[in-house]
Parts: structure tokens; sequence; C-alpha cells
């Protein structure tokens, strides 16, 4: 005779083994053949009830201490941000007062905000900050710049209706029917209905309710419920009440989570001062707490603090010696101050640890290349354009083929490689303008102009296509328009030498005229 | 190798003027180290991805109930 297993005890163990979709259905069969209102069978279809909605909350889960993204709507009505014009270094939105010895834009690329491209992308790295409207509404969509949504909440609607299409009959739990008071007075239910409705339905307002009233029924003194109150708040908008629900949260006890998310408000709320100083205060409680160690090194790196920001990832390393996000930073910032070799030895760790995909190859061949190591360069990239998933990253990849071109001096096969760049991807400024140097050489002039024109309109962040254009319409005679190229430029990069030697001239020029 | 003398003698003009022009030379952007994706990025992005497929399909579906 066959010995079943008892239904809720094997649901239990898909769970563990994270088959959540088989633990889910199971469930569903126990709370089918145990009608709620018989008190025998209660005990085992709350048990399941509660299990169901872990798991489908472990479907859909994120991290929510990762997930920030600004929309359009945050980003240019930004009424959270006290000192609407800060002072040199006390502020994320002007990341080009503090320059802690960290590589020029001749050097290091910009991300559109101003910032040196990092080593590692994560959901709030995605965002940059524009300048104005315009721009912030004409940013190219792409992974390595920003990617504007119109309000916060859009990514996760529609991964909220994501999770609701899965199932044709409907949702699981019909939240407006749900009667919260009840749920809240058992604990052992209401912690795992709130994930439910936090990760899950994405309904933060009712996920807030649940949260008042359960922190009401424990008497304000849990901390747990007074996180997820400060984490709702943050979902809101409302920075202030979140602030002070961590606050009492940490009074009750010290968590390193608690930790993140209060130095996750104070960052939106543009104070990356304060949340420096909380870490270093969660560090005095939890020393050598690699997370808090990697949130300071992110903010001295998003105010362009390169030098401190290695420092950090260099400490986060001593802790941890796998961590991905330090590896890739340290590397990247060795790249761009001209130390392929070591950055080449970071890439080398990250493959022996495991990661493979585009980006760690078309590193891998890059850093290759500048170290002179030619045997590796052309097969790298070639792994990396087999391992592409969309069209920008193709796109990059054929990018940078296209400076291993130009450094060997196969001009045709450069052209080649710029030209694929930008019908994988329409928008690539970088390419346009390379294009552009390689059309003037060829002698085509109104295509090079063209094409300078075309990189200044997306991407008027670099200065490169203004300086360029800037040269040719002084060649061509064209003073004005070359005068007016040069100052953009000059805004993109102060410190540019070449750009003031060439404003120079022009205005010595005019003044004879 | 201090003894060897070598045959080239580097010249270095000492009358006459000297004169040095600075072109200012086109630049090329920069080679792009392609930043690494956290997991939890990609985890969105797969998901955003499934979504989208989910939506596709019963598109499909109901185009194909409709006729």
């Amino acid at each position: 005779m066959e010995v079943t297993m008892d239904p809720l005890f094997l649901a239990w163990s898909y769970f563990r083994r994270r088959k959540l979709q088989q633990c889910s259905d199971i469930c569903t069969k126990i709370l089918q053949d145990n009608p709620y209102d018989q008190d025998s069978s209660l005990l085992i279809s709350e048990a399941a009830w509660s299990l169901k909605t872990r798991a489908l909350t472990e479907m859909v889960y994120i991290d929510e201490i990762e997930v920030d993204q600004e929309g359009i709507a945050e980003m240019m009505l930004d009424e959270s941000s006290i000192a609407q014009v800060a002072r040199p270094g006390t502020s994320l939105r002007l990341p080009g007062t503090c320059h802690g010895g960290g590589p020029t834009p001749a050097v290091r690329p910009m991300t559109q905000s101003g910032r040196p491209i990092t080593g590692f992308v994560r959901p709030s790295t995605q965002s940059g900050r524009p300048g104005t409207m315009e721009q912030a509404i004409k940013t190219p969509r792409t992974a390595s710049t920003a990617r504007p949504v119109t309000a916060s909440s859009g990514r996760f609607i529609r991964l909220g209706t994501a999770s609701m299409l899965t199932n044709p009959e409907g949702p699981f739990i019909n939240l407006s029917r749900l009667n919260l008071a009840k749920y809240s007075q058992k604990p052992n239910l209401s912690r795992t209905l709130f994930e439910y409705i936090f990760h899950h339905e994405n309904d933060v307002k009712n996920a807030l309710d649940l949260a008042a009233q359960a922190t009401e029924h424990a008497q304000f003194k849990d901390w747990w419920w007074k996180v997820q109150l400060g984490k709702c708040y943050y979902r809101l908008g409302l920075y202030r009440e979140a602030e002070k629900q961590f606050r009492s949260a940490l009074n009750h006890q010290e968590m390193v989570d608690t930790y993140l998310y209060l130095a996750k408000v104070y960052q939106r709320m543009d104070q990356p001062i304060t949340a420096l100083s909380l870490f270093k205060q969660g560090l005095d409680h939890f020393p050598g707490e690699v997370t808090l160690l990697t949130g300071i090194a992110r903010i001295h790196e998003e105010m362009n603090n390169i030098s401190s920001a290695t420092e950090y990832y260099k400490d986060v390393l001593k802790q941890d010696n796998t961590h991905v996000e330090a590896i890739a930073c340290i590397g990247s910032n060795h790249f761009y101050t001209d130390q392929p070799e070591i950055a080449l030895r970071f890439y080398r760790r990250l493959l022996q640890m495991g990661v493979y995909n585009c980006q760690l190859y078309n590193n891998l061949g890059l850093c290759c290349f500048y170290a002179q190591q030619y045997d590796m360069t052309l097969s790298s990239f070639e792994r990396a354009l087999a391992l592409v998933a969309n069209d920008e990253e193709q796109a990059d990849v054929w990018y940078n083929i296209g400076h291993v071109a130009v450094g060997i001096g196969d001009l045709t096969l450069a052209y080649q490689c710029f030209k694929l760049t930008l019908a994988f991807n329409n928008d690539h400024a970088e390419a346009y303008n390379n294009l552009a140097v390689l059309e003037l050489r060829k002698g085509h002039i109104e295509q090079s102009k063209a094409f300078l024109q075309t990189a200044a309109s997306l991407a008027p962040h670099m200065y490169e296509p203004h300086f360029n254009l800037s040269i040719l319409s002084e060649k061509l005679g064209d003073l004005q328009s070359s005068y007016s190229a040069a100052q953009k430029s000059e805004d993109a990069f102060p410190e540019h030498v070449d750009t003031q030697q060439l404003l120079k001239q022009l205005r010595q020029h005019f003044a004879v005229l | 190798m201090p003894e060897v003398k070598s045959i080239f003698r580097e010249v270095l003009p000492k009358q006459g003027q000297l004169s040095m022009e600075d072109v200012p030379t086109m630049v090329l952007c920069k080679p792009k180290l392609l930043p690494l994706k956290s997991v939890t990025l990609e985890k969105l992005e797969k998901m955003q991805m499934e979504a989208q497929e989910a939506v596709k399909q019963q598109e499909l579906a109901m185009k194909e109930q409709l006729q």
C-alpha cells in the first residue's frame, strides 16, 4: 500500500526547497478540502493559508532596501529636500562640487547626472537626476544611463498586476473584503499577511492600515511593525513619518536593516552627511557589517568622492572577499586611473567566482587590450557578444570593439563597429561622436557635422561632441557657432584645457573684429 | 650600460628659433566599462520580462477566442 505524505508537510517541504508554485498548489487544495467554518480543521487551514501567502510573496519578493526608483514626478517636483541650493559637498544633487581625486571626464565617461560611470548598477543608480524637465522627458531609456518612470509607483503597479495575471481565478485574497482588524489581533497570521499585501499586491494603503492596527495591538512595543510602518510611509513619500517610525524601532531593537532603511530615507531627503553619520553610528553597534560599509562607500561614490569610496570598498573586501559590488567598483576605478593590469586582476577574480555574463567579458576584453594582453582581447569580446541579453548591451560591446579597432589602427573596422553600434542602439551618442571623428578623417565634413550635432543633442552632458563641433566650426570659419559650442563644452567640463584655449582664441578674434 | 656609447646622438637645437604649435585635435569618446548588475536589478528585469510575456500570451489567447 502506498503511504501518502501529509499534504501540509509536503507543502512546507516544497516551500523550503523554493518550489513555490507546487507549494502554492498544494495549499490551494488543502484550503478547498478544509472549509474555514469548521473548528476541527481551522488550524490546518490557517496554517495552509499562511503558507500560501508566504509562497506567493516569495515569488515576487524583492529586497526592499535595494529598491529605489525616482520617477519624473519625484525628481522634478521635489519638496522633501531641505536646501534647494545646497552648500558644496552636502548634497547628492550637485555631484560636481566635490572632487575627491577622481578622474576627470577626459578619462572617465560620465552619466547623464554628471557622475562618473560606476562599476555596478543597482535599481537606484539607474535614475540619474536630470537638470531640467525637458531633459528628463528626453532621456534615452537605457539601463546604463537613466530611466525615468512617470512615478515611482509605476513599476510596482506593473509588478502587482503581473502577479494577478498568473492566476486567472482572480486574486487569492480579496483585500477589500478582508477584516483587517481581525487579522491584526493574530500575530502569527498578521505578519505573513502584511508581507503578502505589501510585496505581492503592492497595496501600500491597506498594508499601512494593517500595520497601524497591529502595532496598536502590540502596544507600540514591537520593533518589527514599526519598521513595516516606516516602509509603508516611505513608499507613500512621507519621509518624515518614516524617519520617526524607524528611529522608534531602533530604540526598541538595534537592527542592521533598520539602519539601512533609515539611511535610505535620509538619502531621499538629500542629506548624505546625516546618512553617513548614521552608518557610522550603526558600525559602532555592528562593527565590520558589510552592508553598512557598502552604504558608506555608495554615498561617497555618488558624491563623486571616488578615492574615499574605494577605501570603503576595500574595507568591505576585508570583511567579505566575494563582494561583487566592491570588486567591480574597485576594478573600474583602477581601469579609469590608468591601471588596467590591476583592473584585470579584479575582473578575473569575478570570473573565478562564477560571474558569467556579457558585461564581465566586455570589461575583461577592454582590460586585456589596454594591459597589452592582445591574445585574450578578441576572444573575450566574442564571448561577450555571445552572451548579450538585449540590443543595448550588444551596442555597447560593439562600441568597445570599435575602440580596440581604433587602437590597432584599423579604421575601417572601427567605422564598421560604430555603425553596428548605431544599428543596435540608435541613441548611442558616444558612437555618433566617434563616427564623426572618423568621417572627418575621410574628409566628409558635412557628414561629420551632422553626426556631431546628433551626438550633442542626444547627450548634452558629454563635452566631447560640443568640443569637436567647436573645433570643426572654427576650421570652417563659423566662429559664432564655434563659440557657442565651446561654451557648452565648458559647461560640461569646466577644467578642460583645450576648451579654455579655444575660447581664449575665439575671444581674441572677436576683440579684433 | 653606461659604457656603451650609442651611435645616434640626440639633437637639441640650441640656435635659431624653436617654434611649437599646439593644434587642437578632435577627441574620441572613451571606452566604456559596462557596470555589472545587482541581483535585485536582475530579478526585477526578469520579473518584468516574464510579466510582459504573460500579457502578450493572454492577449494572443483573447484574439484567438474572438476569432
